[in-house]
């Protein structure tokens, strides 16, 4: 079962009133399911899906088309590596295998204790920054080795 | 009214036309897997491409309207290298698994594969895999690697049935179709969905590997599910029905047909099948010779007043077996003149093709002047007649005397059959050529797709011979029974 | 020159309402709310003002596609879904000038006659979400948001759409589609989003840079935009340069500024004491230019057509003479493939299976006929499809190719 924590419902109401159509409220919707669980369930898509008056197959495709919305839990600290162009030209690939190595893990697997995931992605919009990541919501650019391991020693 | 030329050919059409609606009316068909005149366009396959002069790329004649002096092709050298890179695309992650696969022989891709490339791939590298076999639905299954993502059944389920099962997952050559998880593709109409799958993504399990398509003859008819009278295409080889598949009447069933009655043919290849007579001599039923059977039912009829006669038609039969039924009781005098009708508890039904009324042919019948045998008085009778087949609560309205005659002219055997004294088998309609009256009133012809088998023979013909017996002249008894449908 | 855009940019505390405003922030609405709709639409038209998005599209004469009085809502939506590769300016005016960009809706919303607004921004945005949510707050606050804008009788409300990782969103359909809460599945054109855009009705998508460049239009007139920049492309654009330059970054420069005083002068040249190889001039989906177009070419639309490319995003990517441009390329035919809808069938298997040669020629098992291959797959897929991400990809596999013939030779032919 899953259902929205009484501030998440009455945040989504506010929400709904932005849309003349109820379906628009979907991606905030899923959003908000995200921050109340960090990911989105098939019970939460089902939740939604009632709440939208759509069928679940229709939650379901968006949750698939968008690469931010998890379908399972990740780590607390979620690494999110720019692979394209700019940052590959500055380096990207060696914060990778940096990161790789040191966390234990490879692309899309979470640490043991569930503290972090490393995935690529592609452009983040910091191309003047790179090579840079993205921990959850949050940038992190002009990296080097030395400031991708101070970063991991300040999360940990 | 834009005047366009395509192909050289010049036309007229209505305005808002789509080229390809268009390019139909001179006789061109454009090669199209997502486009579907009753779904909404989606514009995705790029097979429909067409040259239109003045334009400087080409544009899907699936989206694009006929104007005013519009120069198309659909058939230029410029125009089938299109479609033949298209082709090239939706090739290279597909299984190419013709022999294995159920839409073989009636598969787009692969008639447009013949017309307009048979190269080589050129692909090497590993194909995307997806999910195979997958289990959709009650009747329906997917192979995920060989769907072309036309959408067509998705927008199917959105737009026909408002069902919404069938999404999209994922992005890029890893989109997948599928259910919500744990969800089926259950609806009423689902097998729909295989019928406009261009290709062999969506089969459907109760035809799935019965016959090859190239052996399957065809013969429009009319299905006997219920009282809409869907138009239907009956697939059959070897005198055996294989499937229904929906024919188009835009005024009774566009082109789809329900899942309950696409799957209603099953009782023509039963072997419940009646086919020989049967005649009950103490008690004990037996096969008989049909001249047997007449005999006995002749010298029935012979000793028995018009008044203590009962005939009972079906709003299942044709108007033809029916009408012959009503001739007889004018020859004879017989003034009882009922009608069985198939009642289903819970009878499914909608608003869109489904009737709660499970009789292909009850306006038919009570058009004849037949009454309905259900909640009639209690009817006594030395002989009854009895056309089709009867339910339980019929079978209690129709008490015969103890020294009654129970005569019965069915396909197939029932608990209904175990109680008469007499058996004639009848041919289905799948066996005969007739016609159907839908609730709208409609009279529908329907073809014969197979010779009967074994002693069975159209119920008209048994009463025709019948009447004959009787001393009715032949001409007499035979212009009388093929006077028309009513 | 003048700054327009990136005036605020070094001002501390640039993105609250107060420092705006003492930066001379919403001025333009006491000017625009004198003004006629379509007064306002003329000066935007007069101004020259074409898209910043990459279509470069006369934004005046977009907005003057709007039907009159059909009878429906009209919506204005800011397109935030910055993501072209090489692209970000978007992200500096919603982090360090909001206020700029909320001006900009007011004029636009009120010359196209919308009283709801939105911005659609990527979800990876969170920290320029989290200060275009607090601009627009204070916005509301001091009456120039919501009803009765300053007395002016217009009302707007303006709301965020927050996407969640796609880059076909900056698709203006696809962008439409996913505010509807769909698939990012861009729609078949005509109709156009003006006639018939967000829920059925009416709609302008337009650039975040393209909306913020409207207050000064308002503000200063059609004169004093036009006085910087080529007749055919007056103003000013961001040039976003990144890649293997000693000062990367973004550049607020008149269109028609020589690219090479760009990388030389202002960016600080190659970095590590390098050589020019190419550059990618307008995000990573325009044709790539060599060392020698880098020495004419100008930053405006018309320059860089003649020189084969494209302004595009003005995402400029520069790279050194130590790039291997397989790799370059590869790489871009892997964001391509991954961020293909899956809709049309040329883009979503011809992408995927460019990707797939351009990664096999890379891991040595190239092929003499794979350049060939790849030529007739950015040939088969460009222009067959709803939208131009095919296109996008197919760019790059003609430039690189054609100007970079010898490195694709040399993969093709490893044993050689």
């Amino acid at each position: 079962m899953f259902e929205f924590t009484s501030e998440n419902l009455a945040e989504f109401q506010k929400i709904l009133q932005r849309y003349s159509i109820k379906r628009a409220a979907l991606l905030p919707a899923l959003w908000l399911v995200q921050k109340q669980t960090g990911f989105i369930s098939r019970e939460a898509m089902l939740y939604v899906a009632g709440l939208l008056d759509v069928a679940p197959a229709k939650v379901y495709e968006v949750v698939t088309f968008y690469t931010m919305f998890h379908q399972k839990p990740v780590g607390e600290y979620h690494i999110q590596v720019c692979r394209t162009l700019s940052c590959q030209l500055l380096g990207s690939p060696s914060i990778t295998e940096h990161l790789k190595k040191r966390l234990g893990i490879g692309l899309g697997e979470i640490t043991t204790d569930g503290r972090f995931s490393l995935v690529e992605v592609e452009c983040l919009g910091s191309c003047g920054t790179g090579p840079m990541f993205q921990v959850n919501d949050e940038y992190h650019e002009n990296l080097t080795i030395e400031k991708v391991d101070k970063i991991l020693e300040e999360l940990k | 009214m834009p005047t366009l030329t395509i192909d050289g050919i010049q036309v007229t059409v209505e305005p808002g036309t789509t080229l390809i609606e268009a390019a139909k009316q001179v006789g061109k068909s454009v090669p199209h897997f997502c486009y579907h005149k009753k779904l909404s366009i989606a514009g995705n396959c790029r097979m429909c491409l067409v040259e239109v002069e003045k334009m400087n790329k080409p544009v899907v004649s699936c989206q694009v309207t006929a104007a005013e002096g519009m120069v198309v092709k659909t058939d230029s050298e410029k125009v089938k290298n299109l479609r033949k890179n298209v082709l090239e695309f939706i090739l290279i992650n597909h299984p190419i698994d013709c022999p294995v696969c159920d839409q073989a022989g009636e598969c787009k891709l692969q008639e447009y594969y013949m017309d307009h490339s048979i190269a080589d791939s050129q692909m090497t590298e590993a194909k995307v895999h997806k999910p195979k076999r997958v289990d959709l639905g009650p009747l329906v299954v997917l192979d995920d690697e060989r769907c072309v993502l036309c959408s067509r059944c998705i927008r199917f389920c959105d737009e026909i049935t408002k069902t919404g099962e069938l999404c999209f997952v994922n992005r890029g050559d890893h989109q997948t179709l599928t259910t919500f998880p744990g969800m089926k593709l259950d609806n009423l109409y689902s097998l729909n969905t295989v019928d406009i799958c261009p290709v062999g993504a969506l089969t459907n399990k109760d035809f799935r590997f019965a016959c090859r398509v190239w052996f399957l003859k065809e013969t429009p008819s009319i299905c006997t599910g219920c009282a809409t009278g869907c138009n239907i295409t009956i697939n059959h080889y070897d005198d055996k029905i294989y499937r229904y598949l929906p024919r188009e009447n835009e005024a009774v069933n566009q082109c789809w047909l329900c899942d309950e009655g696409r799957l209603s043919y099953k009782f023509v290849n039963d072997s419940s099948r009646l086919l020989r007579p049967k005649a009950k001599t103490n008690g004990q039923a037996s096969f008989v010779a049909p001249t047997v059977a007449m005999e006995v039912l002749v010298s029935q009829v012979e000793k028995t007043k018009p008044q203590d006669i009962v005939l009972v038609g079906s709003a299942l039969e044709s108007n033809e077996n029916n009408l012959a039924l009503k001739k007889l009781a004018d020859l004879l005098g017989v003034t009882h003149l009922y009608y069985s009708a198939r009642i289903v508890p819970n009878p499914s039904h909608d608003d869109f093709l489904i009737k709660a009324d499970k009789n292909p042919n009850r306006a038919g019948v009570e058009k004849l002047g037949f009454k309905p045998l259900l909640g009639a008085a209690p009817i006594h009778s030395k002989v009854c007649i009895i056309l089709g087949g009867l339910s339980e609560a019929e079978q209690k309205a129709l008490q015969p005397k103890a020294s009654g005659h129970w005569v019965m002219l069915a396909s197939n055997e029932g608990p209904d059959t175990q109680a008469a004294d007499l058996i004639f088998p009848t041919a289905t309609f799948a066996e005969q050529e007739g016609t159907f009256t839908n609730f709208q009133g409609r009279v529908q012809p329907f073809a014969k797709a197979f010779e009967p088998k074994g002693d069975t023979r159209p119920a008209s013909q048994w009463i025709e011979e019948l009447a004959v017996r009787l001393g009715f002249c032949h001409c007499e008894a035979s212009q009388l029974l093929r006077s028309g449908s009513g | 020159m003048e700054q327009r855009l990136t005036k605020n940019f070094k001002v501390k505390d640039s993105h609250r309402l107060e420092v705006s405003r003492a930066q001379g922030g919403y001025q333009s609405l006491a000017k625009l709310f004198q003004m006629k709709p379509e007064e306002v639409i003329n000066q935007v038209k007069e101004a020259g003002l074409r898209g910043r998005g990459g279509a470069g599209f006369a934004a005046g004469l977009k907005w003057s596609f709007i039907p009159k009085n059909s009878g429906k809502p009209v919506y204005l939506t800011v397109n935030a879904d910055e993501s072209e590769p090489g692209t970000f300016k978007d992200r500096y005016i919603l982090e360090l000038d909001p206020h700029l960009l909320i001006e900009g809706i007011i004029a636009a919303c009120y010359a196209i006659g919308a009283h709801v607004s939105y911005v659609y921004i990527r979800g990876e945005f969170y920290f320029p979400m989290q200060r275009l949510q607090a601009a627009i707050e204070e916005a509301y606050q001091a009456g120039l948001l919501g009803k009765n804008i300053l007395n002016s009788g217009f009302d707007l409300e303006v709301y965020i759409h927050r996407g969640a990782g796609a880059y076909i969103c900056g698709e203006e359909t696809a962008l439409l589609e996913s505010i509807e809460g769909k698939r990012g599945h861009p729609r078949l054109k005509p109709p156009y989003p003006a006639i018939v855009g967000l829920f059925g009705c009416p709609t302008i998508i337009n650039n975040v840079e393209t909306i913020a460049s409207v207050p000064y239009i308002i503000q200063n007139g059609v004169q004093a935009y036009r006085a910087v920049g080529t007749q055919k492309s007056p103003g000013t654009k961001l040039f976003c340069v990144s890649g293997h330059v000693v000062r990367p970054g973004n550049y607020e420069r008149p269109l028609g500024y020589p690219l090479k005083n760009l990388i030389f002068e202002d960016c600080g040249g190659i970095r590590g004491g390098k050589k020019l190889k190419a550059v990618i001039p307008g995000g990573s989906s325009t044709p790539i230019l060599d060392a020698n177009d880098v020495e004419t070419v100008l930053l405006d639309y018309e320059s860089m057509e003649a020189h084969g490319s494209m302004l595009g995003s003005g995402g400029v990517i520069v790279l050194d003479d130590t790039t291997n441009m397989v790799d370059a390329l590869g790489n871009l035919a892997r964001f391509y493939a991954h961020e293909s809808c899956g809709q049309c069938s040329p883009c979503r298997e011809g992408t995927g299976w460019a990707a797939k040669i351009l990664d096999r020629m890379l891991s040595g098992e190239g092929r003499p006929k794979d350049l060939e291959l790849l030529r007739s797959i950015a040939d088969n897929m460009a222009g067959k499809t709803i939208c131009v991400l095919a296109d996008s990809l197919s760019m790059p596999i003609w430039s690189y190719m054609k100007k970079f013939r010898g490195e694709f030779e040399a993969y093709a032919n490893p044993n050689h």
